[in-house]
């Protein structure tokens, strides 16, 4: 008696690939031999839009790249014209940045956790992030008026300063996040259906996360100590002290873990910032009204929460890039999936698809 | 002088018998509450006795006047099932909005009461859609079926004293028949939808459902081993002094697990398996189809409840109130629970479930069996 | 013992069984919109001096902007169209205002019946009456304040 391979399109719509992503399985049974992933759908031509619109034109279409880590995109994106033009930024500038990338890393990882546990079943586990991750909106929106699309870093600096009574909601965001990742700790990382769901499940070699270019916590997980924080130290992280959580298996669990011990980390960052935040401008005196670059290319990477962000540029000495290409983490990582659910049932395929935490965004550009 | 004490000693006298006669009073209203269903429905047998006598239909009257009886018992287990599927809906929404942190249905009605009337009507209007190249009359039979073995459970559960629809002999053995029927229209209805997810989901759905009924079967054995008898009221009887939760700790929390289950609620919900095939079993199905396969996983919640408290909480016993109070009581308590497990818990996935299923309950249950097997031997050796 | 995960997890569930609610009843509370919030525009026809700053700083072009001689020669307004379709509620007209008269307002409810709706013309409709919105405030924002 033969049996026969089954195809089901996990289709554009569906309740658990996040955005409009398509992955067309090949199933034996319950278990997955191989899958295709379809991308495209929420292309919008990002980088083409930017031929044409000027340099500081661009910062709110960065915004949208992934919708749900702004700040950060903003932040690769203003620190590579900076690169390009020798542009100081003011030292209250500097720390304000790493505030507010730091915030935008907790609100990004709430996220990815939130979703992870969901995907599994608990659906209660994704309410308690998103009433944190409000804490860190409300604190964006007091300072630049956005809640989800900032348009707040600005070639030499930030547009605003901090508002008044920034800093005693943070401290009081800050205690409150270590009991918020304490009682998620209490909900989900002990219980043993949720081990048992993600411990040796989609195992990524490290091997295999080098050569697919993987970054950021999918890299991590798998052991590799990566973090362009430490490695190619971008504005002025390399005054600060905290650890790089990283995995040993590159299972799921792992990549979980890396993402709330990346949270705690974030706090500790936070708490160094503020403490030795000065005073001062917050926008550099030197920048020319009209951006114009001298003609040369530049590329800038920064740690995003989904992995490694890239500018590419290239100046042709005009108001208007001449290309710029954006080296995507999500759509690199994602990669991987055709590879890593090979051999696995179709739950599995869903934690390893949640677990590698991309944003359709950041996939399509 | 003699006049106060005579007056006072009178007094007293009168207090003393309206204390006495007050208790009575409470006492009479206690028992008539308590008999209050069996009361309305001798009423109705003896309506319909007289009806039939005053017809004079001698021998065949009274057959037909059984008859009627049953209706008006299925009467009334529709109306408990209808009534607390209406309230159950309500109720799991609000449970799951409290966890939450957010308050649930609250614009329908006072404290979103009236959501369920708002729900139903919905599902009432909704259009009838019979995918193209679907199995037409079986797609349609699935939802009618799984109904079934539901009501046919409820006549064997006594919900007070003395309120079973059927008093039979062999009361849990006919329950155990009667629940493994519900395997059935999943898979009917997961194969005649045409859709790959639909099959995934009835297959694995009869997967778990399979495994599952054995370790329910065994832990319900050790409660038939300890009473003797597989009659409902005789197991009710015989937890007067003591429940058998206290008797049958293990045995209990095989049920809770392996009737969770059955029901296909999380942490087993995998045949409806949300995140992973959009909606498993029920993709296909819309309107009131769909209404009536989720009337049925209530339904089936409150048997399972019902049947837990009966054999493992003490049925309807408990101190005044009356029993059939008792038993509401102790079925919402457990069907509190299980919607408290169903917004904390991740799913298993299908091959966790199944090993969990025979290779850990499995075996338990039958330590249980042997361990109560010992310990009936010893108690009626020993004369206790 | 094995199972304790599955208890911790059941008490946090039931601990915030009894939490407060979190939600907002909207429409019966409004949420508390910042001082800074980007929603809606305001415009004040008379201070505008006509430069077009803001149209040149607009990404999606979505500003139109037309002027013309009044009396004493100086630039009057004529026109003033932000397509709220194309707008990105970015903030860069705002900031790139020199004379602080293109304001942000503080609302969010901005959902129109009628596709014409969508087009704001703000010399008609300058929506004076809705809260302004510190954003870019050229005037209080240089000594930190919100």
């Amino acid at each position: 008696m033969n049996t026969q391979e089954i195809t089901l399109n996990m289709g554009p719509q569906h309740p658990s690939t996040h955005g409009v992503f398509r992955l067309i399985l090949k199933l034996d049974g319950e278990v997955a031999t191989g899958g295709t992933s379809v991308i495209g759908y929420l292309h919008r031509g990002l980088e083409k839009l930017a031929e044409s619109r000027t340099y500081p034109q661009f910062i709110p279409y960065t915004d949208r790249l992934d919708y749900l880590a702004s700040m950060s995109n903003n932040l690769a994106y203003v620190q590579a014209v900076e690169k390009l033009m020798g542009i100081e930024v003011p030292e209250r500038a500097e720390y304000i940045r790493v505030i507010f990338a730091e915030l935008q890393r907790i609100a990004s990882h709430m996220i990815g956790v939130g979703t992870f546990v969901m995907d599994l079943g608990a659906v209660t586990a994704v309410f308690y992030p998103f009433i944190h991750r409000e804490k860190v909106i409300d604190l964006f929106s007091m300072t630049c008026g956005g809640r989800l699309t900032y348009n707040y870093m600005r070639i030499g600096g930030v547009s605003h300063d901090l508002p008044w009574g920034f800093v005693p909601r943070l401290y009081y965001f800050l205690d409150y996040m270590r009991t918020a990742i304490d009682e998620y700790h209490q909900l989900v990382t002990g219980n043993e259906i949720f081990l048992s769901r993600t411990k040796g499940v989609g195992i990524i070699t490290p091997e295999d996360a080098r050569s697919y270019g993987l970054s950021g916590p999918n890299l991590r997980g798998s052991g590799v100590r990566y973090d362009v924080r430490r490695a190619f130290p971008y504005g002025i992280y390399d005054r600060f002290e905290f650890n790089v959580p990283w995995g040993e298996t590159g299972d799921c669990f792992d990549r979980y873990m890396v993402r709330v011990q990346e949270m705690e980390e974030s706090v500790r960052i936070i708490e160094q910032a503020v403490r030795d935040m000065p005073e001062g401008p917050v926008m550099a005196a030197n920048v020319p009204k009209v951006i114009k670059p001298p003609a040369g290319e530049v590329y800038h990477s920064t740690e995003n929460p989904k992995g490694e962000l890239g500018f590419y540029i290239v100046s042709d000495g005009s108001t208007k890039p001449y290309r710029i290409h954006i080296r995507r983490p999500s759509f690199v990582n994602l990669a991987v999936l055709d590879k890593a659910i090979i051999g696995w049932k179709v739950a599995d395929v869903i934690a390893i698809l949640t677990s590698l935490d991309f944003v359709l965004g950041e996939v399509d550009g | 002088m003699s006049f106060i004490t005579n007056a006072w000693n009178f007094c007293w006298d009168l207090g003393v018998r309206l204390f006495w006669w007050g208790l009575d009073l409470v006492k009479f209203l206690l028992d008539f509450a308590d008999n209050i269903f069996l009361f309305v429905a001798g009423t109705v047998r003896f309506v319909l006795n007289w009806a039939v006598t005053w017809l004079g239909m001698g021998e065949f009257g009274n057959v037909l006047v059984e008859i009627a009886m049953v209706v008006v018992y299925l009467a009334g287990i529709l109306g408990v099932i209808m009534v607390s599927a209406v309230v159950l809906i309500l109720a799991e929404r609000k449970i799951a909005g409290f966890i939450q942190l957010r308050p649930g249905p609250n614009r329908v009605g006072p404290w979103g009461m009236l959501q369920t009337v708002a729900d139903v009507l919905k599902l009432l209007s909704k259009e009838d859609i019979i995918p193209r190249g679907a199995d037409r009359f079986i797609f349609r039979l699935a939802p009618v079926l799984i109904l079934v073995p539901t009501i046919l459970a409820f006549a064997v559960v006594p919900f007070g004293r003395g309120m079973i629809a059927a008093d039979l002999n062999i009361g849990i053995f006919y329950l155990v028949a009667v629940t493994s029927l519900a395997t059935i229209p999943f898979l009917i209805g997961g194969w005649s939808s045409n859709n790959k997810y639909s099959l995934l989901g009835g297959m694995r759905a009869v997967a778990q459902m399979v495994s599952y009924e054995v370790p329910m079967v065994f832990s319900l054995l050790g409660v038939v081993m300890i009473v003797g008898s597989l009659q409902m009221s005789a197991i009710v009887e015989a937890q007067s002094r003591v429940w058998f939760v206290f008797l049958q700790p293990l045995a209990f929390l095989i049920y809770i697990i392996a009737a969770t289950a059955e029901l296909n609620r999380v942490p087993f919900d995998i045949p409806e398996g949300e995140s992973e095939l959009v909606a498993g079993v029920y993709t296909e199905y819309t309107g009131m189809k769909w209404a009536l396969f989720f009337l049925a996983e209530y339904g089936n919640l409150v048997l399972v409840s019902a049947v837990a408290t009966t054999l493992f909480l003490g049925g309807w016993h408990g101190p005044l109130l009356p029993g059939w109070f008792w038993f509401a009581a102790k079925t919402s308590v457990l069907i509190f629970f299980f919607m408290w497990i169903r917004w904390t818990f991740p799913r298993v996935r299908v091959d966790q479930l199944m090993n969990l299923g025979w290779k850990c309950l499995v075996p338990l249950s039958l330590a249980n069996i042997f361990v109560t097997g010992i310990g009936v031997y010893l108690y009626k050796s020993l004369g206790w | 013992m094995y199972g304790a995960g599955l208890l911790k997890g059941l008490a946090v569930t039931l601990k915030n069984l009894f939490k407060k609610k979190i939600t907002e009843q909207y429409p019966d509370e409004r949420p508390f919109l910042d001082h800074r919030w980007r929603g809606m525009f305001r415009l004040e026809s008379e201070a505008c001096i006509c430069c077009g700053m803001c149209v040149n700083a607009c990404p999606n072009k979505a500003i139109t902007l037309e002027a013309g001689k009044g009396e004493s020669n100086k630039r009057v307004l004529l026109r003033y169209e932000i397509n709220y379709e194309r707008c990105l509620v970015c903030g860069l007209c705002v900031e790139a205002c020199p004379q602080n008269c293109l304001r942000f307002t503080r609302e969010f409810e901005k959902a129109t019946y009628h596709r014409e709706d969508v087009l704001l013309d703000l010399v008609k409709n300058p929506n004076l009456d809705a809260p302004v919105s510190k954003y870019a405030d050229k005037t209080t924002l240089g000594e930190g304040e919100a």
